[in-house]
């Protein structure tokens, strides 16, 4: 399969980009689309602890969870919702049970469809549950089952497919732990090449369905790193060095679109506003609403190109509000809700640039997502589209004279090892060399023999 | 730029009028103190030898300079017993760092370089003796089964081996009868398991149990990772919530002097020293 390499922005100017619009909006079925002129809030929650143990407990789990959050959404009046379900090892492990679970969820979902008209979609999130040194990430039993389980969802009646791709993890986490640019930059390129081979084919497995391919985010990169650096008194990693991980991020996951895959983007590495310039697909975020599951330091920014607001995955369990799939729904539902006013009285780019500016200079990690800055990276990034490695490096070293501009305009303050280990990185990206194939035949000879779960071939170098 | 219905603005007039001092502050900035040279830190400056060569061992550490730490301590090695480098030397550089660690001056890069520096040092003492050195007691880590993310188990190896440990690291997506052979096999004083899941973090209650019908116990069984709270490791025996990957060794630590799980449940905040706002109802 030749992948669409984009080398243009959809968009000619950062001011074009809004929530609730898309260049390319996406339809799914029980009447929803995603980009056409209103935000979709969307919710998901995890399976409570114990359910996993058989098929028939997680079924009904997830059974429970659709209906609570359906009749939740009916009870404020909610005119759409999607519901998302990330898979836990099991449901991804047993094709069976991820046809099942779906499929108990389709019937609720439809049940509420047909009786109040509610627009519904069900995405569900397959599990990548490879282990480079457990078969690798190519062709391994849990590969193959990855491969069973995106066709059974289809097969139940899915809206839509995502992931959360491990491919570069052991390189990224050895670069997140030591600082170490180089390595972030190699574990990116790592996770290029195995996004092309995974979704190249469960794009080919949903076009066999109604069931859209929606995308891929970088949790195990940008949103490991965010994790990482922790707050502002964090001394974990330097948030500027969480800034450029995620730029790079950007420029990794839109790999599944250039494999077909149409959005809504999946939400939880934070990178979809770079990827909406580019590709012009509508995208799920996620902000104030994840603090259930993390501290982002950029909680109403993401809201600024969001198409589908998200919560990030919280327990199931009962809070004093109802149970939690109600509780964050009518979270993300309101917070949707203020979006489409906007958008209907004509102050959308008002509030657009309200949740834009109330964390711009909170943090550099915040910094290079506003949207005139993310425009400015996404437009690195197709400067050099055609190839995996120069686009990354692109992508970091703008971010990072983001971070240096705004900084040197006194628009935000940095300690010295925000400002030092940025200094540094840019350094290190420079001196790279400007073909693909050097750089990885060094990073290869410096960071093979140094982490042990790292394995070239499933990458097939 | 332009707002449809709207006053003509654009973000960038629109954050002109903004005193953003209303809206965040970066604490990280405003606390920051002046910069020194890590060695002229008070509390370093007790911990880091004064006697040749292991002062300069240890300040190589300290700065993880990993060829310095080569070079130097096979010059040692030529005329010093490698326990003592080992002792007074690498140990102490490491020490230094744990206590910029804590006091946010240093950051966990500098302490994983560090950390490969010291490794060095040691590899180098260990050929010259021709057996490993005498470590404080035996670890044994993993991550829980079908969890892949492993990231957390790697700070807890790294903070435990620089600090004396001997682990045994059985990897992420670990069945639980492996965890309970290592138990068998190596008679750890202390478990780490790490899970990111909710659903694989029932492994923890589920070893635990297993645990118990094969007669074994250990001292700690410490839990931790992205999903996992204290409400949840409690529910179970032998466990102690583990916050944050570098209480791993104060934990080990007081494993060895006799505390048991229970007494770690209770003396948590007090044994790692410092405040730990999970544990904030047992910091008396």
């Amino acid at each position: 399969m030749v992948l669409r390499r984009y080398t243009k922005l959809a968009y000619k100017d950062p001011d074009e980009i809004l929530f609730g619009h898309a260049k390319f909006p996406v339809q799914e079925h029980f009447g929803i689309v995603f980009g056409a002129g209103f935000v979709v809030p969307e919710v998901k929650v995890a399976p409570a602890p114990g359910t996993e143990k058989d098929k028939e407990s997680l079924v009904r789990e997830m059974a429970s969870i659709a209906e609570q959050a359906a009749s939740r959404a009916v009870d404020i009046g909610l005119p759409a919702f999607m519901l998302e379900q990330e898979h836990v090892f099991q449901q991804t492990y047993y094709p069976d049970w991820a046809y099942d679970c779906t499929h108990a969820q389709l019937e609720v979902l439809e049940k509420y469809y047909k009786e109040y008209g509610v627009r519904i979609a069900l995405r569900q999130t397959v599990a990548d549950i490879r282990v480079e040194e457990k078969g690798g990430l190519r062709g391994s039993e849990y590969d193959n089952r990855i491969a069973e389980t995106i066709e059974r969802c289809c097969e139940a009646g899915a809206s839509d497919i995502a992931a959360e791709t491990m491919g570069g993890k052991s390189v990224i986490d050895y670069g997140v732990m030591r600082g170490d640019i180089k390595a972030l930059l190699f574990g990116e390129y790592l996770a290029h090449i195995d996004m092309e081979y995974f979704w190249t084919r469960a794009v080919n497995i949903c076009r066999k369905y109604d069931t859209r391919p929606a995308g891929d985010t970088h949790c195990s990169g940008a949103n490991t790193a965010m994790f990482v650096a922790g707050g502002l008194m964090g001394k974990d990693m330097s948030h500027t060095g969480a800034a450029l991980v995620r730029a790079m991020s950007a420029a990794r996951s839109l790999v599944a679109v250039e494999c077909g895959a149409t959005g809504p983007l999946k939400d939880c590495g934070y990178e979809n506003t770079i990827i909406k310039f580019i590709t012009g697909v509508p995208i799920a975020q996620e902000g104030k609403d994840a603090v259930c599951a993390h501290s982002d330091i950029m909680g109403n920014l993401v809201c600024q190109a969001v198409d589908v607001w998200s919560n990030e995955s919280v327990f199931h369990r009962e809070e004093m509000g109802g149970p939690t799939p109600a509780v964050w729904l009518q979270a993300t539902g309101y917070e949707a809700a203020l979006m489409n006013t906007a958008i209907q009285a004509g102050y959308a780019k008002v509030l657009r640039d309200l949740y834009a500016l109330t964390d711009m200079y909170r943090d550099p990690q915040a910094l290079i997502l506003a949207y005139p800055n993310a425009f400015r990276i996404a437009k690195a990034i197709v400067e050099y589209g055609k190839d995996p490695y120069l686009r990354s490096r692109a992508a970091a070293l703008e971010a990072a004279k983001i971070i240096k501009e705004a900084y040197e305009a006194k628009r935000i303050a940095l300690t010295r090892f925000e400002l030092d280990s940025l200094n540094k990185f840019v350094s290190i990206l420079e001196s790279l060399p400007m073909e693909a194939d050097k750089f990885v035949d060094e990073c290869l000879r410096e960071y093979k023999g140094k982490i042990p779960t790292f394995d070239p071939k499933s990458y097939e170098l | 730029m332009s707002y449809e219905g709207g006053d003509v603005m654009s973000i960038e007039e629109l954050a002109k009028k903004i005193d953003f001092d209303y809206v965040h502050i970066r604490y990280n900035v405003v606390v920051e103190g002046p910069a020194i040279k890590p060695e002229d830190d008070p509390d370093v400056k007790k911990i880091l030898p004064t006697e040749e060569p292991f002062r300069s061992i240890a300040l190589a550490v300290l700065k993880a300079d990993l060829k310095g730490v080569e070079e130097k301590v096979k010059e040692a090695l030529k005329k010093i017993d490698p326990v003592k480098v080992i002792e007074n030397g690498l140990g102490k550089g490491m020490d230094a760092v744990s206590a910029l660690y804590a006091k946010a001056l240093y950051f966990l890069p500098d302490v994983m370089l560090s950390a490969d520096a010291m490794m060095a040092g040691v590899k180098l003492c260990e050929e010259k003796l021709g057996k490993a050195t005498k470590k404080k007691g035996t670890v044994v880590s993993f991550v829980a089964e079908g969890d892949p993310h492993d990231i957390g188990k790697n700070l807890v190896v790294m903070f435990l081996r620089a600090n004396g440990y001997e682990v045994i690291d059985l990897g992420r997506d670990v069945p639980n009868k492996e965890v309970i052979e290592a138990i068998k096999k190596h008679k750890p004083i202390m478990v780490t398991g790490t899970a990111l899941m909710t659903t694989t973090m029932t492994a923890f209650p589920a070893i635990a149990e297993m645990m118990k019908k094969e007669g074994i116990s250990v001292p700690v069984f410490g839990c931790g990772g992205g999903a996992v709270k204290r409400d949840f490791v409690e529910s179970y025996d032998f466990s102690v919530y583990g916050v944050k990957a570098h209480h791993a060794p104060k934990l080990a630590d007081a494993a060895l002097a006799g505390k048991t799980w229970k007494e770690l449940r209770y003396e948590y905040p007090k044994v790692v020293g410092e405040f730990v706002a999970e544990y904030a109802d047992r910091m008396g």
